[in-house]
């Protein structure tokens, strides 16, 4: 391997890194309604795709929307959905029965993705590739100006969730319903509102993933909703289920290895990499990347 | 202040409280006795609308709690110290006495309390910002007795306050208890530890298999025979 392939690599995982950012979000999004309710949502990418779908159909009457609009009806659409699955998926099925949630979550996925062939005929549509036309030169390196856009925008986003989590009233009431929820009822905090709440913002999170895989692609498709669920459930484990910072890190790792993999192998081979990843964590590491150290009760 | 007449609770078909009446007294400390499977921890967790009731009453002031959600029953003026402190572990422990004035608005007032915990708890203020799982049992109890009081309740309830922890600790636990009652508290504490108790307590109640079978006052509870045999071992049997 010569130099140039060197720099081609180093550039990949550039890319890699910076798409990776969409990955972080899905896996914040799965991992804290795991931590929370002590569930998985397998219908969650599904619904993030599903939201960017809304985007577009909300701005469907405007020709050239700014992309802060976009990006703005895409978390409006993610939170919407977001509260409807927790409502049919989750609300009425008893909290002790994790297996039924599972199946309801998988139906809700099924339904999103046959909503969406069936209102798009399965025909992928164009997603306003924002900052497409911008190239950042830095010596050897190109950094394409969407996926900067993609990534800044993430960045934004999960400092603007960790605020939310760890320096408001309500991100107290989220943690603490997570760590013991007996002990957050007695301080009066209601667990359908943080139940609700962590849906809505999640779902949110998930719309702006949605959109910015779209953004980066540069369409949508209904067949982006089954990688983006696996990619996602490999970040969140990972990153060690229920970890937020895990989910971040994994997130952009999982970004960049899939960027090398793909320029080193080809984009058939690339995902077998990833699972090998994912195999390896489970036996080596399956605690994830931050597996804490066991504490008192 | 506190009644409770009547309750049953039911695990399925199994009943943990059939049919407990009891009163607490405004200002006062009540004590709940009784061995391992009475229905103690099971009757706090009814008061405090965690566990639904089948059938009767529990008015504060007269006001019924019964169907009310367990943060409504906060907002009431009920705050229970659970069995086992449940700490939440990974939050700090000025977090965790903010989670305990969730349903508070008035910020000063809640900053002003803090102080006041602080001044009670100084074991606390030196570990505000680490995580509650890193404290001690002790220190735990500590934490879960404050956290509880930043709701300012009118009725505060413990559940085994002394359990796991060390004698001194426990000591200073019942310390605690009885400045708290001093300072206005009325308290309905389960305690397993009949001679602690006996020395801090106004009132006593013994439940055996989901009944009350005694009530009195300290006085008549260490003239009981029966009782001293079972919770006090100042006699032996036979």
């Amino acid at each position: 391997m010569d130099l140039l392939d060197l720099i081609d690599a180093a550039q990949s995982v550039a890319d890699g890194l910076l798409f990776g950012s969409t990955y972080a979000l899905l896996g914040i999004g799965f991992t804290l309604i795991f931590g929370v309710m002590h569930k998985i949502n397998l219908s969650y990418a599904a619904a993030s795709i599903g939201a960017a779908y809304g985007s577009l159909l909300l701005l469907s009457g405007f020709t050239a929307a700014p992309a802060v609009i976009v990006f703005m009806a895409a978390a409006l659409c993610g939170g919407v959905i977001g509260a409807l699955v927790y409502f049919i998926g989750f609300k009425f099925i008893p909290v002790a029965n994790p297996l039924a949630t599972l199946m309801s979550t998988v139906g809700l996925l099924l339904l999103i993705d046959e909503i969406i062939v069936h209102t798009t005929e399965g025909v992928p549509l164009a997603y306003p590739a924002l900052y497409s036309d911008v190239v950042v030169r830095l010596g050897q390196f190109m950094l394409r100006g969407d996926l900067m856009f993609v990534f800044v925008l993430g960045c934004a986003c999960m400092v603007l969730f960790l605020l939310l989590l760890y320096r408001t009233r309500l991100g107290i009431a989220t943690r603490a319903v997570s760590q013991q929820p007996i002990a957050s009822q007695l301080c009066g905090i209601s667990i359908l509102q943080v139940n609700v709440l962590t849906f809505v913002v999640t779902g949110m999170l998930g719309g702006i993933a949605g959109a910015m895989s779209g953004a980066a692609i540069g369409m949508l498709s209904p067949l982006l909703a089954q990688p983006l669920t696996v990619k996602g459930l490999i970040v969140t484990v990972i990153g060690g289920l229920g970890s937020i910072p895990g989910a971040i890190i994994a997130g952009l790792i999982v970004g960049a290895l899939e960027s090398l993999f793909q320029f080193l192998r080809g984009v058939t081979e690339r995902d077998l990499y990833i699972m090998m990843l994912l195999f390896a964590f489970l036996v080596f590491r399956p605690g994830g990347i931050f597996a804490k150290a066991p504490g008192r009760d | 202040m506190l009644d409770v007449s009547e309750l049953v609770t039911t695990y399925g078909k199994i009943e943990a409280l059939k049919g407990v009446s009891l009163h607490v007294a405004g200002g006062k400390i009540t004590c709940l006795l009784g061995p391992n499977g009475a229905g103690k921890t099971t009757l706090m967790m009814t008061i405090a609308g965690i566990l639904r009731p089948r059938r009767g009453s529990i008015k504060l002031e007269g006001a019924e709690l019964v169907g009310l959600s367990p943060a409504k029953i906060v907002s009431r003026g009920i705050a229970l110290v659970p069995e086992n402190r449940l700490v939440f572990p990974e939050m700090s422990v000025r977090e965790n006495l903010l989670a305990g004035a969730y349903q508070r608005r008035d910020k000063s007032e809640i900053a002003a309390d803090m102080e006041r915990m602080y001044a009670r708890f100084p074991q606390l203020k030196e570990r505000r910002e680490q995580l509650a799982g890193t404290l001690s049992g002790g220190e735990q109890q500590m934490l879960a007795v404050a956290r509880a009081l930043m709701s300012r309740p009118r009725v505060l309830l413990m559940d085994e306050p002394s359990l796991g922890l060390a004698p001194l600790i426990v000591a200073e636990i019942f310390d605690i208890v009885a400045a708290l009652n001093r300072d206005g508290t009325t308290m309905l504490l389960v305690e397993q530890n009949a001679h602690m108790a006996l020395k801090v307590a106004h009132q006593f109640f013994l439940m055996e298999q989901g009944r009350v079978t005694f009530q009195g006052t300290p006085g008549q509870l260490a003239e009981d025979e029966v009782i001293q045999r079972a919770y006090l071992g100042t006699r032996r049997a036979g």
